[in-house]
């Protein structure tokens, strides 16, 4: 049995627990993530060579950054960093994010995803930016949990990174 | 004719004899009503026979109780202890187990061997059976990392479900962090105890992974400790594994066999049912034969009541002695009688009572007359010749008797009725009374009373003898024998006839003499006197003054009288006594470091102490209470000494030098060391101590003391506390420009709590995080706290222990300097440090 933990962090509303819905077929119920303030899924993801359990922990409440709790982040191997395309500082959130818990558990793997791309017509992310992060080496995904565009190449690629 | 009538109703003339013969014959009235009676009650209304059957089972159950409880006790029993258990299961709390239980196997074969049980080793009977009740099941056991929540191993029992272990164990460890989190818990302590109706999720913290049971339940308090041992044990044996554990738990195969000891821990029930058949068979036969009895009862009743109750009356009465029936009638539904009685008879109308006959129907005529008849004149004799007590008068074949003593004069009045009987009435026969005058009747009685005086220990009688209606007595009588005035008592001799002469002797009777002993002697309650084969003997303690007495006495006595054996009793005199708690106290004062006793003495009743004693010891007047010594008679002289003992040099070392919280002085081998840093006046002083008792032979080894240096430690506080960190407009994290500050600010923090633990505190570093004025003012506290968290992280990354740093968001109210320019606001967006030492 090989499984990774995997945490989704991202601004309020970008989608997170959207793209875990579509990608797993969750046995816990939502509330969990308001009473809770997490919920948990799994998800095994058959590679090549071997098969992985993800174990994907969606955090609730981020819409303040001084209440995201660090420590639900702790033994992950992997993060699914959700940004809103509509809502252009929800990647300034997703990256100080990220920073906080590197500082705290040290650089892991991650996917970037850029969600809600079916809203084409309220996009405010230039292509010119999405580049230059992927210039970086960075895994950026443009998805939609709405079509499902995307999505389980994004948490394929993760699986992979993580176990490398 | 006749043959006429056997013709026309012979067939009816038979089934009426038939049925009369059945009706007059109890035996076969009650055999054939037994036949009819199952289909008579079935067919029965039901709550007609209920209520009819009522009274009669509630006397059957009353008389068989009033009769033999047990019966009753033993039939019920089964019915109503499962009631009480069952009330007694609703009241208490699951938790309370234990008491339904005990109730249970009490009388349970379980509960004699665990009777047995409970004897063998020692516990209380109701912890026996809360072992053996305690029912419940582990039905799973989670390994979990404590890292990452990911689950290491999962094992469940035979037919326990549960969703994917594996998310459970990650939703577990979530909620462990939730209410870590909610309720500021600290760090190690873990969730005990998720009880949820019948679950119950136990889990247990080790350093590297959490095992968490479900267990079904009410487990014992033991499972905790066996829990606790399958980790330990899991620890033990794949600590490098576990360490490790990336997620790939094929490293950890072999603690699944370890879990599965935690899931073979089961209590399970004994299924020992209730015998409802038995029960529900016993209380249908208690109706049915309370219903019989009642029913062949009530027919009899109704039987004889319609048939004849008058008739019955009436032969009651012909049956009476002294009264003779001449007629009766009843008619038109009232009933007459009339004839004779004796008015020593029975009251024919008191006799009407019980009957069911209504006595206003009743119209009776008596007329008085004395019978003849063999009782009633014997009734007649007793009321008119008033016999002594001495005579019994009784009916023998139609006669009348009389047996006994009396008076002659009283024979002279039986003899003339005797006479006027004769004239048709019974015989009476007064053959056998013998004649008794009261002179005879006397003599006897003293006789008796002579006797019982010979009887008496303690008493001699030399005389006796009866002149002229007076009794004269003469002889011996011991002053603590019985007194021969009141045994006259009971003996019906008159006292006042009675003239006694008596001198006074002393028995030597063992008895008599034990009971002189014991009034002169007054013997203490230590000491027993007992007579043995003629033999007194006393046993116990006593005073040795008590002891001369006994001895004296013993002497007197050997002149003829029993033996006085005083060997048995020891000698307890105050004296003795008080020199063996003097003994004792003295050896308490020499088992008593710091103390060093001299000389002591007893002489005329008082105590004398001398010796050493270090100021330091314990008081020896404080000692003396308890020991029953009378501190008014020790006279003690003590002279103050050092005692060298090298735990009296310690306390007067710590007295005289105080040493700094970061020295230590121990006892090693008889030698003192003093382990730590202290500053350099202190260690001077320590080594002229120690020389000065090298002189008596007493080590203090200072050599592993080192020099503490405080300047050093004040200088980098001060550089720590003027550091700041900064940050762009709306950050949390400080830029690159900021690393290198970061990286120094981390190198003194770690060498300020690593030289401040060495001088025994520890040093915690306040992390402030400040903002600028610009935004709203809840946004500015929390940016303000995530600055202050972002640096613990960064320090933290720098190899800074996570506890020693404590932050805060302080927003905007304690800005570096005031906000009026574009500077003022990049210095106030910071985040400061604050030393604390405790
Ligand atoms: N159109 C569109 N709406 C989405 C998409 N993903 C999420 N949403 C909507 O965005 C809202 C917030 O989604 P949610 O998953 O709760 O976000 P979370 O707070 O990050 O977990 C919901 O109303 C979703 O229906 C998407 O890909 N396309
Ligand atoms: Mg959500």
């Amino acid at each position: 049995m090989l499984q990774k933990k995997i945490c989704m962090l991202g601004g309020f509303s970008v989608g997170k627990t959207s793209l875990v819905r579509r990608f797993v077929k969750s046995i816990f119920s939502e509330t969990y993530l308001t009473t809770v303030g997490v919920k948990i899924d799994k998800k095994s993801v058959a590679l090549p060579d071997k098969t992985v359990d993800l174990i994907l922990w969606d955090l609730a409440g981020e819409d303040d950054i001084g209440s995201f709790r660090v420590s639900h982040v702790r033994g992950a191997t992997g993060l699914v960093l959700v940004v809103d395309g509509t809502r252009a500082a929800t990647l300034t959130a997703a990256l100080t994010l990220r920073e906080r818990v590197e500082a705290e558990f040290g650089a892991m793997p991650f996917v970037l995803l850029f969600n809600k791309s079916d809203l084409a017509d309220r996009w405010v992310i230039p292509d010119r930016e999405i580049d230059e992060l992927r210039q970086r080496g960075w895994q950026v995904y443009l998805t939609s949990a709405l079509s499902g565009e995307h999505v389980d190449d994004a948490f394929l690629k993760l699986a992979s990174m993580v176990t490398k | 004719m006749e043959t006429l009538r056997q013709l026309l109703v012979s067939r009816e003339i038979s089934e009426l004899s038939r049925v009369t013969h059945l009706l007059d014959e109890p035996e076969q009235l009650a055999a054939a009503v037994g036949d009819v009676l199952p289909t008579a009650v079935a067919r029965a209304t039901h709550a007609q026979l209920g209520e009819a059957l009522a009274p009669a089972v509630e006397r059957a159950v009353q008389r068989s109780i009033q009769k033999s409880p047990r019966t009753l006790t033993d039939i019920l029993y089964p019915v109503f202890l499962p009631a009480i258990r069952k009330s007694i299961g609703e009241k208490i709390d699951q938790t309370f187990q234990s008491l339904n239980e005990t109730l249970r196997h009490i009388f349970t074969w379980h509960g004699l061997k665990w009777r047995f049980e409970a004897w063998r080793t020692g516990a209380s009977f109701s912890e026996v059976v809360l072992k053996h009740s305690l029912i419940y099941r582990v039905e799973h056991a989670f390994l979990i990392n404590r890292n990452s929540g990911l689950l290491i191993a999962h094992v469940a029992a035979d037919n326990a479900t549960s969703e994917d272990p594996q998310l459970i164990s990650s939703m577990l460890s979530a909620i462990q962090d939730f209410v870590k989190d909610s309720f500021n818990e600290r760090e190690q302590s873990g969730l005990d105890t998720i009880r949820f109706g019948d679950l119950r999720l136990w889990s247990e913290v080790g350093p590297f992974a959490t095992l968490v049971s479900v267990i079904r339940g009410n487990p014992p308090e033991e499972l905790h400790e066996i829990v606790r041992d399958v980790l330990l044990r899991i620890h033990e044996e794949c600590s490098q594994a576990l360490v490790e554990f990336d997620g790939d738990s094929s490293q950890l195969a072999g603690v699944e066999a370890q879990l599965r000891t935690c899931v073979e821990q089961k209590q399970e029930e004994s299924n020992e049912g209730f015998p409802w058949l038995v029960a529900a068979v016993a209380l249908l036969f208690l109706i049915l034969a309370g219903g019989w009895f009642f029913l062949s009862w009530q027919s009899g009743q109704r039987w004889q009541a319609y048939v004849s109750r008058w008739q019955a009356y009436v032969s009651r009465l012909e049956a009476q002695p002294g009264i003779i029936v001449a007629e009766q009638q009843a008619r038109d539904g009232q009933f007459y009688i009339a004839g004779l009685r004796d008015p020593l008879a029975a009251d024919p109308q008191s006799l009407l009572s019980g009957t069911q006959v209504d006595p206003a129907r009743v119209h009776s005529q008596w007329q008085f007359y004395q019978s003849l008849q063999p009782e009633f004149v014997l009734k007649r004799l007793k009321a008119s010749l008033a016999p002594p007590d001495s005579v019994r008068l009784s009916i023998d074949n139609e006669r009348i008797v009389a047996e006994g003593e009396a008076p002659d004069t009283w024979i002279d009045r039986a003899r003339a009725a005797a006479r006027q009987l004769s004239a048709g009435g019974p015989e009476f026969d007064i053959s056998k009374v013998r004649d008794v005058s009261p002179e005879v009747l006397e003599a006897k009685r003293w006789q008796a009373y002579v006797s019982r005086l010979e009887a008496q220990p303690g008493i001699i009688v030399a005389q006796q003898k009866i002149r002229d209606g007076r009794f004269y007595i003469a002889g011996l009588r011991d002053p603590l024998a019985d007194d021969p005035q009141s045994l006259l008592s009971g003996t019906q001799v008159d006292p006042a006839r009675v003239h006694s002469q008596w001198q006074f002797y002393q028995s030597l009777e063992p008895e008599f003499v034990l009971k002189r002993l014991t009034a002169s002697l007054y013997p203490p309650d230590t000491v027993r006197l007992s007579i043995v084969n003629n033999r007194i003997i006393a046993e116990g303690e006593a005073p040795d003054t008590w002891i001369d007495r006994a001895r004296a006495a013993a002497r007197q006595l050997s002149a003829g009288g029993p033996e006085f054996d005083i060997s048995k009793v020891r000698d307890v005199s105050p004296e003795a006594r008080a020199a063996e708690h003097w003994q004792y106290y003295v050896s308490r004062l020499e088992a008593q470091p710091g103390i060093v006793v001299a000389q002591q003495s007893t002489r005329g009743g008082h105590f004398y102490i001398s010796g050493l004693r270090d100021p330091l010891a314990a008081d020896p007047q404080a000692l003396l209470s308890g020991t029953e010594v009378d501190p008014a008679r020790v006279h003690s002289q003590w002279q103050f000494y050092q005692s060298l003992d090298p735990k009296f040099v310690v306390k007067r070392l710590t007295a005289s030098l105080t040493p700094p919280k970061s020295v230590r002085l121990s006892i090693i081998q008889g030698r003192i060391v003093v382990v730590g840093e202290a500053p350099a006046a202190w260690i001077d002083r320590a080594q002229a101590a120690a020389e000065q008792l090298s002189a008596d032979g007493v080590v203090l080894d200072v050599s592993q003391l080192r020099e503490l240096d405080l300047a050093e430690l004040n200088h980098l506080r001060e550089s720590i506390q003027t550091t700041d960190i900064f940050f762009s407009s709306g950050k949390v994290v400080p830029g690159p420009e900021q690393t290198p500050v970061l990286d120094r600010l981390a190198d003194q923090i770690k060498e300020f709590a690593q030289n401040a633990r060495k001088s025994g505190v520890t040093a915690r570093f306040m992390l402030t995080g400040h903002s600028d004025t610009t935004g709203r003012e809840t946004a500015n506290a929390s940016i303000s706290a995530a600055r202050a968290e972002t640096v613990r992280a960064l320090l933290n990354k720098r190899g800074v222990a996570p506890e020693l740093l404590l932050v805060r968001g302080a927003g905007t109210f304690e800005p570096a300097v005031p906000e009026n320019s574009q500077a003022g606001s990049s210095t106030n967006r910071r985040v400061s440090v604050t030393v604390n030492l405790d």
